[in-house]
């Protein structure tokens, strides 16, 4: 490859789906035909995510996930929403800005599935059963947010009805049995109770629909962003604009360095501590110093995935 | 873990305990058992009320069918964060974020039919006359009338006449259509006067006709449509995370990607030695005598 005029020119190479002048088509169907011939919302996403229709029970059960994820009072996703409509922005950055909400804590549905992926692939490896598995997870596992388990819905039956729905639709499969497992296995290591939440209840049952961890968070969020949008328009509605340089920040919320002159600009080089280190102790030293001042990054570890750990490309 | 509220606003949309979420007064998991769509919840989020079956009919087939419209701004943009590598719902926000005043202005259509049929309310005239006396003012003025003319659907947008005729054929019809209608009947009858092609109504012109028809505020009906098409923005996203090459500009490839060194056309100005330190406050006085970089001025 490599030269221009040996290659083929750029094209919008696309699986999912193809426009003409006279109609839209997503995985082979024309999208006008598919709801002139009643198919509905949920049927589409089926069709765009997983290239099939879904069977009647899957787009009911895919209807009422999504109700469940609509709205969740003032969550994350909504208060983004609202302090961006403050700016007296236009709708589609409040929308947008209530997506960027999610994350590996927030609505972790591609953090969950691709964990509860790795452990059902080293059980059918292994021949361990899901019972089995799920101990090994939650032991390996142990404070993550991710598990699908928590206090939150100890009194709220919302988790819990939906594997009871899928159960009645036929449609539990691998994964609600491994979350079962989980929620299990977790309350019996637990010293608080504990009980299935809505990370793991939505997921698990997602999945067993047959959307990926990335399906699943993208629908989440968007789903919510429809209760986030609501929440811009009544933050325009209802309470005040805020503009440029607006709010004060008390001093007594403060605790970083104290008050302390400006140096004048010439003596700088002579003042000043240069921020280079030239051992490892040094440079220990420096992280744990500048860990200590909020707001620098330095506290924040993100765990990167561990070459030693994966497995070998050949030739490579 | 912490429960207490994040924010602390008075709200009419929704609150949430221990027990339960309530939206509008409806326990959330109580609507999903009772068999309501999302669709219906929509609704009940966006206006406060159960819809009727028709209703929910009407909003199914338009977010069904707005849902996927392959390459647009939006598909592109979606794709195009994707190319960096950061999480998923960077892309999904972006693919979202990518509508605005020319890729799918809803709620501008939206305003735009209230004021005018509140104008025809006060000012005693019909709907239809109406929907005149708006393309007049908007083609006197040179603005474009919105919800008319697609730039790949140069025959007419084939999602917009049949979801005029649903709205019909569901009796969902009332005066938001009647106007829109009204509009491009004048629309096209003023530009066939003129000599020129007829141009038939895009989904804006359809879509959020029958949004508005249905009771949503033209904020509500947009967020409704932007959001709609994350679904397939998200999907296409996935499809480059999972399929495509991150950056699109690898020349190891058989096809020329978007990113290629080659499908840059520079025609600004010439290269041009960089002034050195000494010569710089001289150099930049003469530029700023000459003037000439401010063609350049974005």
């Amino acid at each position: 490859m490599g030269t221009v005029k040996d290659r083929e020119p750029f094209r919008w190479h696309s699986t999912i789906a193809y426009k003409t002048v006279p109609k839209i088509v997503t995985r082979g169907f024309d999208t006008t035909q598919l709801v002139e011939k009643g198919y509905g919302f949920a049927d589409v996403i089926f069709i765009n995510y997983q290239a099939r229709i879904p069977l009647v029970r899957e787009m009911k059960m895919l209807h009422y996930l999504m109700i469940l994820c609509l709205e969740d009072g003032m969550s994350t996703a909504a208060g983004i929403s609202r302090f961006a409509a403050k700016g007296h922005n236009i709708l589609t950055q409040s929308a947008g800005a209530s997506i960027l909400a999610f994350g590996h804590a927030y609505g972790a549905y591609q953090a969950y599935g691709r964990m509860l992926d790795r452990y059902l692939e080293q059980a059918e490896k292994e021949g361990k059963s899901l019972q089995e598995m799920a101990e090994i997870l939650v032991r390996e596992n142990q404070g993550s947010l991710s598990l699908g388990v928590s206090n939150l819905m100890l009194k709220d039956p919302a988790a819990k009805r939906i594997f009871a729905r899928a159960d009645s639709l036929d449609l539990s499969g691998r994964y609600i049995g491994f979350q079962r497992e989980i929620v299990k296995a977790i309350q019996k290591a637990s010293k608080e109770p504990v009980d299935l939440d809505m990370l793991g209840a939505v997921g698990a049952t997602m999945f067993d629909l047959g959307f990926t961890p990335e399906a699943t968070w993208s629908i989440v969020a968007l789903a919510r962003a429809f209760g986030a949008t609501a929440h811009a328009m009544e933050e325009e509605e209802r309470e005040p604009r805020v503009v440029f340089g607006q709010n004060l920040q008390p001093k007594e919320y403060y605790d970083g360095p104290t008050d302390r002159p400006v140096p004048p600009l010439k003596d700088r080089d002579r003042i000043v501590k240069p921020g280079q280190t030239k051992t490892l102790e040094e440079w220990r030293k420096a992280f744990d110093e500048r860990a200590k001042l909020g707001g620098s990054g330095w506290a924040i570890v993100e765990e990167i995935a561990d070459p030693r750990k994966l497995v070998k490309v050949k030739g490579k | 873990m912490e429960r207490e509220p994040m924010i602390k606003r008075k709200t009419a949309i929704s609150y949430k305990t221990e027990e339960k979420t309530v939206l509008r007064g409806y326990n959330l998991s109580d609507l999903a058992e009772e068999g309501y769509t999302f669709c219906d919840a929509l609704f009940v989020l966006f206006q406060g009320r159960i819809p009727s079956q028709a209703e929910e009919k009407m909003l199914e087939y338009e977010m069904g069918e707005f849902l996927e419209h392959s390459m647009s701004p939006s598909a592109a943009s979606a794709i195009a964060t994707m190319g960096g590598r950061p999480q998923l719902p960077a892309a999904v926000a972006a693919g979202v974020m990518t509508f605005g005043g020319a890729h799918g202005p809803g709620a501008a259509h939206g305003y735009m039919l209230n004021k005018y049929l509140e104008r025809a309310r006060v000012e005693g005239k019909s709907v239809k006359e109406m929907g005149k006396i708006l393309v007049d003012e908007y083609m006197d003025a040179g603005m474009p009338v919105m919800g008319l003319g697609q730039p790949q659907h140069v025959d007419g947008d084939p999602r917009a006449m049949p979801t005029h005729r649903k709205q019909e054929e569901l009796g969902v019809d009332g005066v938001y259509l009647e106007l829109q209608k009204a509009v491009e009947e004048a629309f096209n009858k003023r530009r066939e006067a003129e000599g020129k092609k007829t141009i038939a109504v895009n989904m804006i012109g359809a879509g959020n006709t029958a949004l508005a028809e249905l009771g949503f505020s033209p904020n509500a009906a947009w967020g409704i449509g932007i959001l709609c098409r994350g679904f397939s923005c998200a999907c296409h996203a996935i499809e480059n995370m999972k399929k495509g090459h991150a950056w699109m500009a690898s020349t190891r490839e058989k096809m020329i990607q978007m990113l290629d060194l080659s499908m840059i056309v520079y025609d600004g100005i010439p290269d041009r030695p960089v002034p050195s330190q000494e010569e710089r406050e001289e150099y930049a006085q003469r530029e700023l005598e000459k003037g000439e970089y401010k063609k350049w001025v974005l």
